[in-house]
């Protein structure tokens, strides 16, 4: 599969603040990538990294497979975070002009806009003020400017940010119908939501490098956890809800089994009716893909949350498919089963 | 080459419309009408050439340091990112600011000219003189932009930009290191003297056709080779800074300002 980024070992220091400390990453064509890190861990600093505007202290970067990325900027398009865009143009003029510098001839550049803006629910509000447009508006825009030429690859940070509810929402519909066009997508955020729905794949970028990898399909999944509120719980009540196994711990008045599966949950449950304790809710707690999160960027080891209780979906798409080669499967779960192989989801360290 | 030529046009040109949108224009053109009441207004006898070209000469660096300045303000905010994501190389987008301080600088320079043409004519000055008398001061005022530019923060550095203040300063130093002060100093230490003279004479070299060109718009004598020489000197000044400039933005982090 053609590799669209390819970063090794790479570092950027500000100063003598380092920030991305050996980052190796790597996103195939057609992938969904997430880059998911706290603010300040440096994603946006990549994300200028790959479009040449910062040089790297050391390290190599290729996009689709050439080093010169100020030529190569013509193949990407980039949504940046902050939604700022020269308030005295009207979308129909910015989106001309931003058209008109990539070399569109205008005939074709018409009719691209017409349909950006169509796709971006822009058209009402063409020949509108930026100035008077709201956050989500601009970030719509944003997109528009981006697919402008039909980019092999898509830069995106911080969609979603500074948007209220409804704005989110609709921005994730419209690049859910972008990702269905079939770009190469590279996301960052600091939002778990924004991941587990668009993404296929995704790194967490935690002190300076990829700490963790996972495959988000196979993270969906796996169950988060379950908080059970009850009434008081002795000491061997405790001790027995906790011999079921290690994903069960309680306190006074909880029991939290993490990660949860139904199994679990029914024997806990039946355990406390047993016992006649008051069950006063059950709590469904975070997602699978926020614990692994929390634990990576604190540092903490993840081993025990990526192994799912359910058959892998690897291991679930090769008991289904019998020993055909390779080239003769379907593209798609060909695509999936290349995936697999090659980005096994519990690398650390970034280490490829 | 065509297509960079095209992407100067367009974005010294979006640069332009965005200095008039932005309002800012209304502040220099203030000051070029201020100019025409204050020096160049109707005194009931016609204006000589040379005193014309002489507030031309103090007055075009005056503006082009502003308009420079208001337009990098405008080439320097995150908007760039957008810009330079699509297609525009660094060098592209540099030369673009560059061009769009100058047409705005010779616009109102025009304004100016304008105005005198209309309300106080020049005795004696047709239209070939004043083109050939414009000449220098155009150079001029091109080179005042590009050391504007040079010296922002989009360019350089703090640490750069006062190293070449310095170098500035030590070239315009001639009164100084004349001056009484410094001679007590030879007595003291004669090399150090020899050493900043010799520092001096190298580095005040490139304000020679800067300050010959002015010499030129006023005296408006052409007949001559040297004076033709000098405009290739200033032309050839403009192309070196344009390089040092270009040189240094094309290596350096691009990191706009948040307004």
């Amino acid at each position: 599969m053609t590799d669209v980024i390819l970063v090794d070992g790479l570092t950027k220091r500000y100063g003598h603040i380092s920030v991305l400390r050996g980052v190796n990453l790597r996103v195939t064509a057609g992938e969904v990538y997430g880059l998911l890190g706290p603010n300040g861990a440096g994603k946006s600093t990549l994300i200028h990294l790959l479009l040449g505007f910062l040089y790297p202290d050391s390290g190599r970067i290729r996009i689709l497979g050439s080093a010169d990325l100020e030529t190569q900027r013509r193949f990407i398009g980039y949504v940046p975070e902050r939604q700022r865009y020269h308030s005295f143009c009207t979308p129909r003029e910015y989106l001309t002009f931003l058209g008109r510098c990539d070399g569109i001839p205008e005939t074709q550049l018409r009719q691209r806009i017409d349909e950006l803006l169509k796709l971006t629910g822009l058209t009402d509000v063409a020949h509108r003020y930026l100035r008077t447009f709201s956050r989500g508006m601009l970030q719509r825009l944003g997109i528009a400017q981006a697919l402008l030429t039909d980019p092999d690859l898509l830069l995106i940070d911080e969609p979603t940010s500074g948007l209220d509810l409804d704005g989110q929402q609709e921005l994730l519909l419209l690049l859910n119908n972008v990702r269905q066009r079939g770009h190469t997508v590279f996301l960052c955020t600091h939002r778990l939501a924004e991941v587990e729905y668009l993404c296929d794949r995704v790194g967490i970028l935690a002190n300076g490098h990829i700490a963790l990898e996972v495959n988000v399909a196979e993270v969906r999944q796996m169950a988060g956890s379950v908080t059970v509120q009850t009434g008081p719980l002795d000491l061997p009540l405790r001790q027995r809800l906790e011999m079921i196994g290690r994903e069960v711990t309680c306190d006074e008045q909880s029991v939290v089994i993490n990660p949860h599966t139904p199994e679990l949950q029914a024997r806990v449950l039946q355990i406390l009716i047993e016992a006649n304790v008051p069950i006063h809710a059950l709590e469904p707690q975070t997602s699978r893909l926020a614990q692994i999160y929390m634990r990576t960027v604190r540092g903490e080891a993840v081993d025990n949350l990526l192994v799912s209780r359910q058959p892998t979906l690897q291991v679930l798409l090769r008991d289904a498919i019998p020993p055909t080669p390779i080239d003769e499967v379907d593209p798609l779960l060909k695509r999936l089963l290349q995936r697999q192989d090659t980005n096994p989801t519990d690398q650390k360290d970034g280490s490829q | 080459m065509i297509q960079h030529s095209k992407q100067v046009s367009l974005l010294s040109g979006f640069f332009l419309l965005e200095y008039l949108r932005s309002g800012r224009f209304l502040l220099e053109l203030s000051l070029v009408i201020a100019c025409f009441v204050v020096f160049l207004r109707p005194t009931g006898t016609p204006i000589r050439a040379d005193y014309f070209f002489t507030v031309s000469a103090l007055f075009g660096p005056v503006l082009a340091v502003l308009i420079t300045s208001a337009i990098i303000g405008l080439g320097d905010r995150p908007q760039a990112y957008i810009i330079l994501a699509h297609s525009i190389s660094r060098g592209v987008y540099l030369i673009s600011l560059f061009c769009a301080a100058c047409a705005a600088v010779l616009i109102m320079y025009g304004i100016l000219c304008l105005l005198v043409a209309l309300f106080n004519p020049v005795a004696e000055l047709d239209l070939i003189k004043w083109f050939l008398a414009t000449l220098p001061l155009s150079l001029n005022i091109g080179l005042i932009s590009i050391l504007t530019l040079l010296l922002s923060p989009l360019i350089l550095g703090t640490g750069w930009r006062l190293f070449v203040l310095a170098l500035i300063a030590l070239a315009l130093s001639s009164n100084v290191i004349g001056g009484p002060l410094l001679n007590q100093i030879e007595e003291i230490n004669p090399f150090l003297i020899t050493l900043l003279r010799a520092v001096q004479t190298l580095l005040s070299g490139p304000l020679v056709p800067i300050f010959y060109g002015y010499q030129l718009s006023i005296i408006g004598n052409f007949d001559n080779a040297s004076a033709w020489a000098n405009l290739l000197a200033q032309g050839s000044l403009l192309l070196a800074f344009l390089g040092l400039a270009y040189y240094a933005f094309n290596r350096r982090d691009l990191i706009f300002s948040v307004s």
